[in-house]
């Protein structure tokens, strides 16, 4: 085996152009990026709630891509609603918070200041707070800690 | 007395040596993150968002919030091929 012997995956990726068929109905995508999203991660889990729900309950019947359609978009449009809604009224801390979380690895525990504005922000202008699920009960959730162990060098 | 400055040469040069690797290495890391750290212990999942993000962008650490996204982004996703036949 000592000439050049091609290989089988394709080095040029490749890009499917066809849209979707016209019978399932258009919804637009969310055009946040992952620094935004993970900022919001915790809202989102709060304001869609009952759509969130629907969707996992759903595809853990059939994990088929073409299955929960119609789940996917309500969560997705409500995903976007929500963006609107912070972009709307927390702007300066949400851009806050996310630039912090993409200079540090995207980590939540090296952002805490930001994150304290914008959780008070949040719950002045629209009501919604961030909740870790699973927290042992009577431990305060680690957002919420003020001197915490894992924390950043520099103040 | 004449002091041994031919002594303080070796110093000098490991000095700026290090200096000039630290100082490449850190313009080039940065130049390749979009003047943002490195993102380290990338998981399955980050990789998944960051070739999202460069569908969304044009480069794996760019970022936006903009809940439109630009034309043609349902139709950008990169496919992985393999040839079998």
């Amino acid at each position: 085996m000592s000439s050049y012997q091609p290989g089988s995956v394709q080095t040029r990726p490749y890009v499917d152009p066809t849209p979707l068929p016209d019978d399932i109905p258009k919804v637009q995508e969310l055009g946040a990026t992952s620094g935004p999203l993970k900022s919001a991660a915790f809202f989102i889990g709060a304001y869609c709630k009952e759509y969130n729900e629907d969707f996992m309950l759903c595809k853990a019947e059939n994990r088929d891509p073409g299955h929960c359609l119609k789940e996917g978009r309500r969560v997705t449009r409500c995903a976007t609603n929500l963006i609107d809604k912070m972009r709307e009224n927390c702007l300066s801390q949400f851009q806050e918070h996310w630039s912090c979380l993409e200079r540090n690895n995207q980590e939540y525990y090296l952002c805490r200041k930001p994150e304290r504005s914008l959780n008070t922000c949040m719950f002045e202008k629209l009501g919604l707070t961030k909740v870790i699920p699973g927290t042992p009960q009577g431990q305060k959730p680690i957002h919420e800690v003020e001197n915490p162990v894992f924390k950043a060098i520099q103040k | 007395m004449p002091v041994p400055w031919e002594a303080l040469i070796p110093f000098g040069l490991v000095t700026v040596m290090f200096g000039i690797s630290g100082t490449l290495l850190n313009v080039s890391t940065k130049a390749q993150n979009l003047g943002k750290p490195i993102r380290h212990n990338i998981d399955n999942w980050d990789e998944m968002m960051m070739r999202r993000d460069e569908q969304l962008t044009g480069h794996r650490r760019g970022q936006r919030d903009d809940p439109v996204p630009p034309p043609g982004f349902e139709t950008s996703s990169v496919w992985q091929t393999e040839k079998t036949a």
